[in-house]
């Protein structure tokens, strides 16, 4: 161990305070995307990051194109391999191996230029030949067309050595949010032999990659801003509670999405701070809308939201870490609509719109829940309960993962899911919301919503796109097929020495390149 | 069994054990053939089992917002789109040359488990090791003096080892030895050859699979060295006023050694299923925890990996057991 119990202990004493501040989510540091920072601390540069992170060891893969089922596989190749854009605080894109883009007018044509100065670990700089090579590469695996939505292989083209033209099929004002996820740059011919030691052009390279752990050492030739730490360990975790053990006991210093149970376990410990990323999880029960379903009537739909004590669930379900939500999907971004009158519980109003849409109060509903990720079964269980206060009658149904995804999911009336990415409202409408939307979890099909969502993405005018999210989203509290109770936090786990740590939701927790160690 | 008794009678010593030889061969060739037959059936079985269960490998790798066109496309990347039956023997022709087929992630199956097989095998027999010595020895001490404070004892804490569960033992070895002590690191921490980082992580993992292990065999060898306590043999050696410690080591205990290592290749097969439990509770670097997330993931070549190395080694100590309680008895025929 690099760091014995007592050392902890005694580096333990000024972080509860900073570690406060971090959960606050104070961004006045200007580093935005980061969190831990006492004010007054000069970065340090040296050291090793020791750093848990989820994931099996059958899902174990290399490429950065494929599906990355392990979270341990997808920071290293975070780390290793930039992408186009990241996730940002002030605006949710921000730039990485782009560092600008712009659209036509018809914001179909999308402009993406490439970094100053980006070099492969080789030394060979990156050309916009290797960005359009990845970009193609990446559109041709199967869950290309999800990650690059409507971009065609051949509409992927140079300009000049330094640029890079992408053309929708439609106009997406919000089309660079999507290459925050899996733009990874490789060099142009890599073959699928040698994609485990590609060189990348990421602020750390590959010493080692074995059995799902790796070492990664800092990349001196990196374009961006000064990585402070020589080294970082990645160990791969099965269980949140082996790695939060691992973290107590000094084996590690970051355990990387610990979740709320291991945060509850390391609260009483001084010397171990508990970070929060707020608008981390979605948890939402969907209601199917089709007019087969018994919520096709919208003011059944309003009836169960008015239905669950969003408090109690935040404070039962996810230990207390999360918010409250107001049935928005997309918390984090930072043009939801924070305007739009909080939801709360009333059980007399929801009786009466039962009544009156005529809602079979004798019949027992079904409420279909996996054990997918910690809390979702928790939730449907504490809504039935809830319910029962209002006369509805549910019965939770717990499915086995791979069954609930045949099964239920997209087709049943009445069943939780969940959603990691959550800092674009437009995100979700896009993938969820719309009428063709290809994952309409609730089959909804809404003129109003429709049009509002069209004008958001298709309208080159700043202003009439900001009001029409806003109205887009007015009409998703008022009428979707969607109960959002809150939000969970993503938390992370770290020793008191570790500084800057990641302070976005999501795949912002891959962030590392800005942490060092006191 | 008989037809060696009989050489061992065999008046010509040379010819004998020539005979001998051929005969154990035979014999072992005769059960490695049936062991291996099992192990087919037994992976027709996996493949079969796996695609009944709802869901299949490119669903569980496919990621949202992939239309039913895309998925189709990950299926027959798979090979998904194939018969059942073309598949298993496509896997099965490959098998001979080692050749383990592709997880639904791409990654060689023969990769994935190069070293967590390695690892489960050293966590397994050192568990093994541990629950032999320590069981033979409680099973002797208790019946060195059969009905006393010892015996009662070691019968109280054996049926106790038994009945607790692999990971009640493990959460207590966890609370004590490591969070509340810290003599002995939580999890295990994999280092760049593929191995446990330091061997102080393998401590907790195998004992708590050698504990419940041990109790078990514990009340074996008790018992089976109280079968032979009522022997004639033994009787007679008591008569002829041998000590009673020699009377336990020369005359019982060869005659319990046949139960004895039944009931320990037994626990062979119950310490790979405890290793699923215990290498996910510490972190542990083996295949238990790849088969979990394998079925998980509807991961047909892997499981079939998994089964069929792990398969393999069960029958392995299978066979030697099966030796050695053919040997001794041979012996005493």
């Amino acid at each position: 161990m690099g760091v014995t119990r007592r050392q902890l202990l005694r580096a333990g004493t000024g972080v509860s305070a900073a570690g406060l501040l971090a959960a606050c989510g104070g961004g006045s540091d200007g580093s935005g995307a980061t969190a831990g920072s006492g004010g007054a601390d000069r970065p340090r540069t040296g050291g090793t990051l020791r750093v848990g992170a989820l994931g099996h060891g059958s899902a174990i893969t290399r490429d950065p194109h494929g599906t990355q089922a392990n979270e341990s596989d997808y920071l290293i190749l975070a780390l290793v391999f930039d992408t186009l854009t990241v996730p940002g605080a002030a605006k949710n894109t921000a730039p990485r191996l782009a560092a600008s883009w712009e659209s036509s007018q018809d914001l179909r044509t999308w402009t993406f230029r490439i970094a100053e100065g980006a070099v492969f670990h080789d030394g060979t700089p990156v050309t916009a030949e290797d960005v359009v090579w990845s970009l193609q590469r990446l559109r041709r695996t199967p869950s290309g067309a999800a990650r690059l939505p409507g971009i065609q292989v051949g509409n992927i083209s140079a300009r000049d050595d330094g640029t890079v033209v992408v053309v929708s099929d439609y106009a997406n004002a919000d089309f660079p949010l999507m290459t925050r996820f899996s733009s990874f740059v490789l060099k142009k011919g890599t073959s699928d032999a040698d994609i485990a030691r590609a060189p990348g052009t990421g602020p750390f390279t590959l010493d080692w990659f074995r059995g799902g752990n790796a070492r990664l050492v800092r990349n001196d030739r990196w374009y961006g801003p000064a990585v402070h730490l020589d080294a970082i360990e990645v160990t791969m975790f099965e269980t949140p509670q082996a790695m939060a053990n691992a973290l107590l006991a000094g084996q590690i210093d970051l355990a990387s999405n610990a979740g709320a149970v291991a945060a509850r376990t390391a609260r009483s410990r001084a010397d171990v701070q508990v970070l929060r990323r707020p608008d981390d999880m979605a948890m939402p029960i969907v209601m199917r809308t089709a007019a087969d379903s018994p919520f096709a009537d919208r003011r059944v739909r309003e009836a169960i939201r008015l239905v669950v004590d969003r408090e109690a669930m935040v404070k039962q379900v996810l230990s207390g870490y999360g918010t409250v939500a107001n049935d928005i999907l997309g918390t984090g971004d930072p043009r939801y609509a924070k305007d739009i009158p909080q939801r709360g519980r009333d059980l007399v109003r929801a009786r009466k719109l039962l009544r009156d849409a005529g809602f079979d109060l004798s019949r027992t509903y079904e409420l279909v829940t996996t054990e997918d990720i910690s809390g979702l079964a928790e939730s449907a269980t504490l809504f039935a309960d809830q319910a029962r206060e209002a006369g509805i009658k549910v019965e939770v149904v717990k499915q086995e993962s791979g069954a609930f995804w045949d099964r239920t999911w997209k087709s049943g009336d009445f069943y939780t899911s969940y959603w990691g990415t959550n800092d674009s409202v437009v995100f979700f409408a896009s993938k969820t919301m719309v009428s063709e939307a290809g994952q309409n979890e609730a089959a909804w099909h809404d003129t109003g919503f429709d049009a509002a969502y069209r004008e958001v993405i298709g309208s080159d005018d700043p202003k009439r796109r900001a009001a029409a999210l806003t109205a887009l989203q007015r009409i998703e509290h008022d009428r979707s097929g969607y109960l959002l109770w809150g939000m969970a936090d993503g938390i992370d786990l770290a020793a008191s020495k570790v500084r800057n740590l990641p302070k976005l939701p999501g795949y912002g927790r891959v962030q590392l390149e800005g942490v060092w160690l006191r | 069994m008989t037809p060696t008794a009989a050489t061992r009678r065999a008046p010509a010593p040379a010819a004998g054990t020539a005979h001998r030889i051929t005969a154990t061969a035979l014999r072992i060739a005769g059960v490695v053939a049936r062991r291996a037959l099992l192990l087919v059936v037994l992976l027709a079985v996996v493949f079969a089992a796996v695609e009944l269960l709802p869901g299949d490998a490119a669903d569980a790798a496919s990621e949202r917002g992939e239309s039913a066109a895309d998925l189709a496309a990950r299926r027959h990347l798979l090979g998904l789109d194939r018969p059942l039956w073309e598949r298993f023997a496509d896997w099965m022709t490959a098998l001979p040359a080692g050749d383990l087929g592709t997880s639904a992630q791409g990654q060689k199956v023969t990769d994935l488990l190069a070293d967590p097989l390695p690892n489960t095998l050293v966590l397994a027999a050192s568990a093994f090791v541990i629950t032999v010595v320590s069981s033979l020895l409680l099973g002797c001490w208790a019946a060195s003096k059969p009905g006393g404070r010892g015996d009662r004892i070691v019968s109280h804490l054996s049926t106790a080892a038994f009945a607790v569960p692999e990971f009640v033992v493990s959460v207590s070895l966890l609370l004590v030895l490591s969070l509340w002590t810290g003599w002995l690191p939580a999890a295990t921490v994999t280092g760049g050859d593929g191995r446990p980082a330091t061997w102080t992580m393998l401590i907790m993992p195998v004992l708590a699979l050698a504990v419940p292990q041990t109790g078990w065999n514990t009340r074996v060898v008790r018992g089976a060295l109280a079968d032979q306590a009522s022997a004639p043999h033994v009787e007679a050696a008591h008569l002829d006023g041998l000590p009673p410690h020699v009377v336990l080591l020369r005359h019982q205990l060869p005659g319990a050694v046949p139960a004895v290592a039944t009931g320990l290749a037994t626990s062979t097969g119950l310490l790979f299923g405890g290793a699923v439990v215990v290498e996910t509770l510490f972190n542990y670097p083996g295949v238990g925890s790849v088969l979990a997330g394998a079925v998980a993931a509807r991961d047909t070549p892997l499981i079939a990996g998994v089964v069929m190395s792990a398969g393999a080694v069960i029958s392995a100590v299978l066979l030697a057991a099966d030796l050695v309680r053919h040997a001794t008895l041979g012996a005493r025929a």
